[in-house]
C-alpha cells in the first residue's frame, strides 16, 4: 500500500514559495510520511529532473508530471511516465503558451538542483493559459502514454467544473481530483455518484506545510505510473483504496491509531466510532492487544515532538488527535498496560465549529484490511440508534480473499452498504473560491 | 469619467483602491471571464468587467494598467486580493449587478470597448 500525493509544486511555479525547491518538496514529502509524490508545476516540467534526483537520494519515489492551463483556463494535471514523457509535453506546451512572465507581477519561476542551487529563471508566461482547449490537453497528455487528471474539481477558481460548468461528456479523463477542501464522500457524492471517474485526493501544496495535506491510498506493485494507471483502472488487483486528508479527517486519525497499535505488535483491534448528534457528542475508541505503554511513554505520549517511530515522522498521530478533540470541546484519554494493550478514546462535541469532519471510513477500512490480511479487525459504527458492525474475521471465514481484486470489490461494497445503512444525510454539491 | 464615478452609475461600491478611484480616468471597457483573454485584449486605461475575483486578477490589471476592475453578480474579491489591490493601486469595485447590466450602463456612459468606434 503506498501513500501518494499527486499534485505537488516546486519553486518553479510563480506561485509556490521558494523552500520548494526540489530537495525542500522532497524532505516535506518525507516529514509527511508520503511514500511518493507527483510534481506538477504549471505548463513546466523543468524542475522534474532534480526533483527525481533529490527523490533517488532520499528514498522518496518521484512521478513525472506537469499541471497544463487550458485555452478555458481549466487546470489538468498530466502525470507522466518519465522525465523524457514530461520533456516532450513541455516542448508541445512551450510552443502553444503566449507571454513572458513578469516576475514583479506574477513572482519568480525559479529552476533549481537537488542541491537547493538556483540554476535561472524560466521567462514563459507560467500562469498563463495554453491556447488548447481542454479535449486537446487531453489528448496531448494521452499522446505521451501519460494519465490526465482533472485539477481541484470542487474549486471554482481553475477547476473543470468552476470554468466549463460542466465536464464535458466524452472528454477522456483519466480521474479527478478532490482538493483538501472537500472530504472524499462529498467528493464522491458531488462529482461522481455512479463511479463515473475514479476519484484522487492530492494537496496542491505550494508551500511545504501543505505537502501531505491531502493524499491517495493506492494498492500498487510500486509507485510508477504504469501501476498507477492500473489501479485508476481498477485492474490486476490495483486500486485506489480512498483518499483524505491526514491531519484533518477523523477517518484518517483512526487510520493512525489503528496502525499505532500494529506497530505496538497488536493482533486484534476494536474500532468505535460513535455518533450521538442529538447528545452533541462524538466518540472514537481504538482498542487494541498490543505491548501497550507504560507510565513514562504514556505520559509523553501525546507531546507533539515524541514518537517510538523510527520509519517516519507520523508519530504525531495522538497529539494532534488530542488537540483535534480539545479545540472541539472534548478530550482524549489514553489507558495502557504494558504486556495487556491500550485503549484509546477521544470525544468531541458533535456539533462543535471546529469539529473536524469524519471524513472517509471506506478509506480507513479497506486500507487496514488490505495491508494486513490476518489482522483481527472489529469495527462499529453508529449514527444514534443505527449501527454498522464489520468484522474482519468473519468477512474472511465466509471465504473472501481481501487482498484478491474480486475481494477488494466484495470488501468495498460491504463497507458502503453499511455505512449507508446509517442514513446520514446526503451533502449537495458544491465548488470552493 | 472616474472609476469612482463610474462605480456609482453602476451601484457599486469601491472596495480596494479608493485613493485611486477618485482620480483615475476610465478610457475604455473590457469584459472578460477569462484572465488570459484579457491579458491579450485589454487595454491600458480600461476598467475590465469580471465575475473572478481572485488574486491574479489584481496581476493582470497591473500587467495592462488597467484603470480598474468591476467584480459582478454581489461577488466579494479574496482578501488577497483586496490587499494586493490597495498595494499596488489598483481600483476594485464590487457590484450586485450582472456583467451584462454593468457593460450596457457603462456603454450608455460612453465608455467604448473599441476606442475607435
Amino acid at each position: 500500500m503506498f501513500v501518494i500525493d499527486t499534485h505537488l509544486h516546486t519553486c518553479l511555479s510563480p506561485c509556490a514559495v521558494l523552500d520548494m525547491h526540489p530537495a525542500g518538496l522532497v524532505d516535506a514529502a518525507i516529514r509527511a510520511g508520503l511514500d511518493a509524490v507527483a510534481v506538477c508545476d504549471h505548463n513546466s516540467a523543468e524542475n522534474v529532473a532534480a526533483v527525481a534526483r533529490a527523490g533517488r537520494a532520499a528514498g522518496m519515489a518521484v512521478i513525472a508530471g506537469m499541471e497544463i492551463t487550458t485555452a478555458e483556463e481549466a487546470h489538468i494535471l498530466g502525470l507522466l511516465p518519465d522525465i523524457e514523457a514530461a520533456l516532450a509535453l513541455q516542448a508541445k506546451i512551450y510552443s502553444l503558451l503566449p507571454g513572458r512572465n513578469d516576475e514583479r507581477v506574477f513572482g519568480p519561476q525559479v529552476i533549481a538542483n537537488e542541491h537547493a542551487e538556483v540554476l535561472g529563471f524560466d521567462e514563459h508566461l507560467l500562469s498563463g493559459a495554453t491556447t488548447l482547449s481542454v479535449d486537446r490537453v487531453v489528448a496531448a497528455i494521452h499522446d505521451v502514454q501519460g494519465l490526465a487528471v482533472a485539477s481541484h474539481v470542487d474549486r471554482e477558481r481553475n477547476g473543470i467544473i468552476g470554468q466549463l460548468g460542466m465536464i464535458p461528456q466524452g472528454l477522456a479523463l483519466d480521474a479527478l481530483e478532490i482538493s483538501s477542501r472537500t472530504t472524499l464522500p462529498e467528493g464522491r457524492a458531488a462529482f461522481a455518484p455512479k463511479g463515473e471517474f475514479p476519484l484522487v485526493c492530492a494537496s496542491d501544496a505550494h508551500e511545504p506545510k501543505d505537502v501531505g495535506k491531502a493524499v491517495t491510498f493506492l494498492l500498487l506493485g510500486e509507485p510508477t505510473l504504469d501501476e498507477l494507471r492500473r489501479a485508476f483502472a481498477d485492474k490486476d488487483g490495483r486500486a485506489i483504496l480512498g483518499g483524505g486528508r491526514p491531519m484533518e479527517d477523523l477517518a484518517l486519525h483512526i487510520l493512525d491509531l489503528a496502525q499505532n497499535s500494529i506497530e505496538a505488535g497488536a493482533t486484534a483491534i476494536e474500532i468505535d466510532l460513535l455518533e450521538y448528534p442529538s447528545a452533541d457528542r462524538l466518540i472514537i475508541e481504538v482498542h487494541d492487544n498490543g505491548r501497550g505503554m507504560d507510565g513514562e511513554i504514556l505520559a509523553k505520549a501525546t507531546d507533539p515532538f515524541y514518537t517510538t517511530r523510527t520509519t517516519r515522522k507520523v508519530g504525531m498521530g495522538l497529539s494532534l488527535l488530542s488537540e483535534a478533540a480539545r479545540a472541539a470541546g472534548g478530550k482524549i484519554e489514553i489507558d495502557s498496560k504494558p504486556g495487556v494493550g491500550s485503549r484509546v478514546r477521544a470525544t468531541f462535541q458533535y456539533h462543535h465549529f471546529d469539529r473536524a469532519p469524519v471524513g472517509d471510513i471506506e478509506t480507513t477500512l479497506m486500507v487496514l484490511l488490505v495491508s494486513h490480511p490476518d489482522l483481527d479487525i472489529r469495527f462499529k459504527h453508529c449514527l444514534e440508534s443505527e449501527a454498522f458492525e464489520l468484522n474482519a474475521n468473519i468477512l474472511r471465514s465466509s471465504g473472501a480473499n481481501l487482498a484478491s481484486p474480486d475481494g477488494l470489490a466484495t470488501l468495498r461494497e460491504a463497507i458502503r452498504k453499511g455505512e449507508a445503512g446509517l442514513g446520514r444525510p446526503s451533502v449537495s454539491p458544491r465548488l470552493h473560491s | 469619467m472616474t472609476v469612482a464615478e463610474a462605480a456609482g452609475k453602476i451601484q457599486g461600491t469601491v472596495v480596494a483602491g479608493a485613493a485611486c478611484a477618485a482620480t483615475r480616468e476610465v478610457r475604455g471597457g473590457y469584459a472578460s471571464d477569462l484572465l488570459s483573454d484579457t491579458m491579450g485584449n485589454g487595454r491600458e486605461g480600461d476598467l475590465w468587467v469580471t465575475m473572478q475575483k481572485h488574486v491574479n486578477i489584481v496581476a493582470v490589471a497591473q500587467l495592462k494598467s488597467l484603470a480598474g476592475i468591476v467584480v459582478v453578480n454581489g461577488r466579494q474579491p479574496e482578501e488577497a486580493a483586496v490587499a494586493r489591490a490597495e498595494e499596488e493601486h489598483i481600483p476594485i469595485i464590487s457590484t450586485q449587478l450582472p456583467a451584462f447590466d454593468v457593460a450596457g450602463i457603462l456603454y450608455s456612459q460612453g465608455v467604448r470597448g473599441r476606442r475607435s468606434a
